[in-house]
């Protein structure tokens, strides 16, 4: 559960003007060592991972660090079960499990034959073991809260483990995937030792994170050699060290502009899929005037979407109307729900009796987040609101919005899906506080079929939508752009982990 | 004797000082590791055993206590973050910056010197006004231009060298290596060159005004004869002053060129550590600065009176 910021240092834009005015009046010879793709993928080759979303700690079960889920779930740690890179739950170390009819009671078996790095062999206990931890006292899991639900893990015998849950829960298999199988006993800070398809091998900080291939795997084998992800604070530096052929991939370009570098290079593919990050202004719900959904809705009505996307992503990414992408089960489209509508805007806000208005803005400031605030701001002075800009950093974001709430609205983007279950908090940093909405959720996760929970979160979706928790301005795209010998990585990312195990180089 | 004894104990008094203002002044930055470090997502009572498990929960003056005892015992803590050493974190990443840092001052010194020099003797010849309005050039650009510049032409055009990043291997490989910190190097010692021409042009000024130098010219010395025999050695006093700063400036200045450069260097560390509040690191390596900042006085003080005998009278009368 996590936010996830660009770090780019303001000089990035200076920076990629000055590069895109070289690479414009470059030959594009690209003499680099293409070699030649003829085809054969190459078992031996270790593929070089571009990243600025650098892991904060290898420590298991503290917080939201997007990173670390990015770079070593499904590589190095597994779950009893995973989430693809279609978003759907899928078996993994368990290889099936059964629901007892009153849905408290979960058997799962664990697939055979399973060892970890060390060669000592999975057993139930281990399991059992890592449930223990993500959820006892000692664990800071953002998923915690999630999975307090499990009241009792045991194990059966050494292939089976049953969980026993204090209520149903729809959501548990997908919790699960998130609490990665140690050894039992195992409270290594920086434990290297899980099952999966990669052995962990070093983290140098400000740097690098490699993993290579684990020849004991259980399941289908990695496709490469190796893997090493390389982090950058800035952009511009990640973008050359692809054209210099450094690195086989970048996993997130955050600019449209650094892209045109790479458009018309055939030693070099660009992809569009999407993710679930959510672009938000978000109100501080509790206090007035956000309180009174008029003005929120008239707030949202305000500020022309696809504008500013266009502005920030010039064609990628797409406009959406509530905090669920069309990748999660409960989407429904709602876009036009608050459409851009200055006039309408203007009756809400005389309806609810505010006139001059002045509203702070909390944000951490990057190049996105300047453009959006531009736009923004314009918008707004067009239905008599001013914007005041107040630029913060992570640190200060954490303690002021999300902890203190002494926040009057901010601007945010929010990585995880399956993510609106917020809006049944009441004490989430926005503060959004509607008892029917917290009933739904609630039945939701009880629900005895997951036909019936999609069904209510549907409908927690639509009225959040429509009450204008918050203003939720666009999607953004998830653009890679990667050698064009290189293949077999996902394109969307929809899941909190990259898995990089089909990724190929030919040869 | 008595002076180096005093030198010493202004020294340490500094430091002590130095680490009073690091502490106190990061702790009243606003936001706290324990929120950096949990994200979204996390209960009050997570980030409440998080913050008594860092000690950050405990008055400023308790954990300021602690933090000099470790220090004075060699210790200097656990990043709030990643959980590692922080000494581990900071010799990780010596061998990146001292090289850069130590490479680039050699390369300026080496260049200004002379520069500096002819620039005066020449002042108004135009080999004289040429180097004043190249180093005064040099010092209106930013270094992380430059920087990128360098980049464009020598990296992403022509392929000489890398456009970024340091060997995963370090200096196991050392011709790597020394490829990737050609360029940071070539970048920080031009932006040094820039400032210490102008200072040696203006210190070599003066004393070709001084009428020592005239007499020697007038007893039938060459220009250049009157200024080795009588003028640098003058001319170095307050040079030397600036080489000093220079130097650990040259440290500091490690921040942005590792930056557009992609270096895992103590730049890139402090940065990072500000961003998440990670105190320990940001205090070790502040500290670690000042100190070498007030060291690097001190010897340019000791160092001008080796110079300038003058200096030395002077404090005995004082």
């Amino acid at each position: 559960m996590s936010t996830r910021r660009s770090r780019r240092a303001p000089l990035g834009a200076a920076l990629a003007v000055a590069a895109l005015a070289l690479a414009a009046c470059g030959s594009g010879s690209g003499s680099g060592d293409s070699s030649a793709a003829s085809g054969t993928p190459d078992a031996s080759a270790e593929i070089v991972i571009g990243s600025t979303n650098e892991p904060t700690g290898l420590v298991r079960n503290v917080g939201g660090s997007s990173g670390v889920s990015q770079t070593m779930t499904r590589n190095v740690f597994e779950g009893l079960t995973s989430v693809d890179v279609d978003g759907q739950v899928i078996p993994t170390l368990a290889e099936s499990w059964d629901v007892s009819e009153d849905g408290l009671s979960y058997t799962f078996h664990l697939q055979p034959d399973v060892t970890f790095h060390d060669g000592t062999p999975l057993t139930a206990d281990d399991v059992v073991w890592s449930i223990s931890e993500a959820i006892g006292p000692e664990s800071k899991s953002a998923r915690k809260s999630d999975l307090l639900v499990i009241q009792q893990a045991t194990a059966v015998d050494d292939a089976t483990v049953e969980l026993d849950l204090s209520r149903p829960s729809q959501g548990l298999t997908f919790y699960l995937a998130s609490v990665t199988i140690v050894k039992d006993g195992d409270t290594e800070l920086t434990s290297d030792n899980g099952t999966g398809p990669y052995r962990f091998v070093e983290w140098v900080q400000g740097d690098h994170l490699t993993i290579e291939k684990y020849d004991g795997y259980w399941g289908e084998p990695a496709q490469n050699a190796g893997v090493t992800f390389r982090f950058f604070q800035d952009t511009t530096a990640l973008n050359n060290a692809l054209l210099t052929g450094d690195l086989d991939l970048v996993i997130a370009e955050d600019s449209p502009d650094q892209l045109v570098q790479f458009e018309d290079d055939p030693d070099f593919t660009i992809t569009e899929g999407t993710s679930t990050t959510k672009q938000l202004w978000a109100f501080n719900d509790r206090e007035a005037p956000f309180s009174d959904v008029r003005v929120r809705q008239a707030l949202y009505k305000a500020i022309d979407r696809d504008a500013i996307l266009s502005a920030v992503w010039d064609g990628y990414g797409q406009v959406v109307g509530s905090m669920v992408p069309p990748t999660d089960p409960w989407f429904v489209d709602q876009a036009d729900v608050h459409g851009y509508d200055p006039e309408a805007a203007q009756a809400l806000l005389d309806e609810a009796g505010v006139t001059d208005l002045e509203i702070s803005v909390d944000y951490i400031p990057d190049d996105t987040t300047e453009a959006i605030l531009a736009l923004l701001t314009k918008n707004l002075a067009a239905v008599g609101v001013t914007l005041t800009p107040n630029p913060i950093d992570d640190a200060t974001w954490y303690q002021k919005v999300y902890t203190d709430h002494d926040f009057e609205t901010t601007l945010m983007g929010h990585v995880n899906p399956r993510d609106v279950l917020w809006y049944a908090n009441p004490d989430f940093y926005w503060g959004y506080d509607n008892p029917q909405v917290q009933e739904w959720v609630a039945q939701a996760d009880e629900a005895s079929t997951e036909a019936e929970q999609v069904d209510l979160l549907k409908q927690v979706n639509e009225t959040i939508g429509e009450e204008a928790a918050s203003a939720w301005l666009y999607l953004d795209p998830q653009i890679r752009v990667a050698r064009s010998d290189v293949t077999g990585f996902p394109v969307d990312q929809v899941t909190e982990s990259f898995y990089v195990a089909d990724i190929v180089r030919e040869s | 004797m008595r002076a180096a004894l005093l030198r010493i104990g202004a020294l340490l008094i500094s430091l002590v000082l130095a680490s009073v203002v690091v502490f106190v002044v990061l702790r009243l930055l606003p936001g706290d590791a324990a929120g950096a470090t949990l994200g979204v997502g996390t209960t009050t009572d997570q980030l409440d055993q998080l913050r008594s498990e860092l000690g950050t929960d405990q008055p400023v003056v308790t954990q300021y206590v602690q933090w000099l005892g470790q220090i004075v015992r060699g210790d200097l803590g656990t990043s709030f973050v990643s959980r590692l050493p922080v000494a581990d974190l900071i010799t990780q990443k010596l061998p990146i910056t001292v090289p850069l840092s130590l490479s680039a001052f050699v390369l300026a010194v080496l260049v200004s010197v002379p520069l500096g020099v002819i620039a005066a003797v020449h002042r108004r010849g135009p080999v004289g006004v040429a180097v004043s309005a190249v180093s005064q050039l040099g010092v209106a650009v930013p270094v992380f231009w430059v920087g990128v510049l360098l980049v464009l032409v020598l990296a992403l055009q022509a392929r000489w060298l890398p456009a970024g990043g340091f060997p995963r291997t370090g200096w196991d490989d050392p011709a790597a290596a020394v490829r990737s910190l050609v360029l940071p190097v070539v970048t920080v010692a031009i932006a040094m060159s820039a400032v210490m021409v102008r200072y040696v042009r203006s210190a070599t000024l003066d004393v070709l005004d001084q009428d020592y130098l005239r007499t020697a010219r007038s007893l039938g010395y060459g220009r250049w004869h009157a200024l080795a025999r009588h003028g640098l050695r003058n001319a170095a006093v307050p040079v030397v002053s600036i080489l000093g700063i220079e130097l650990a400036t040259s440290l500091l200045g490690a921040v942005v060129i590792e930056n557009v450069f992609a270096l895992p260097g103590l730049g890139t560390l402090l940065l990072d550590s500000v961003t998440s509040r990670d105190l320990p690191v940001v205090q070790a390596l502040v500290l670690g600065l000042t100190a070498i900042v007030l060291i690097m006085n001190a010897l340019v003080d000791l160092g001008q009176r080796a110079i300038d005998p003058r200096l030395r009278t002077a404090e005995v009368t004082a």
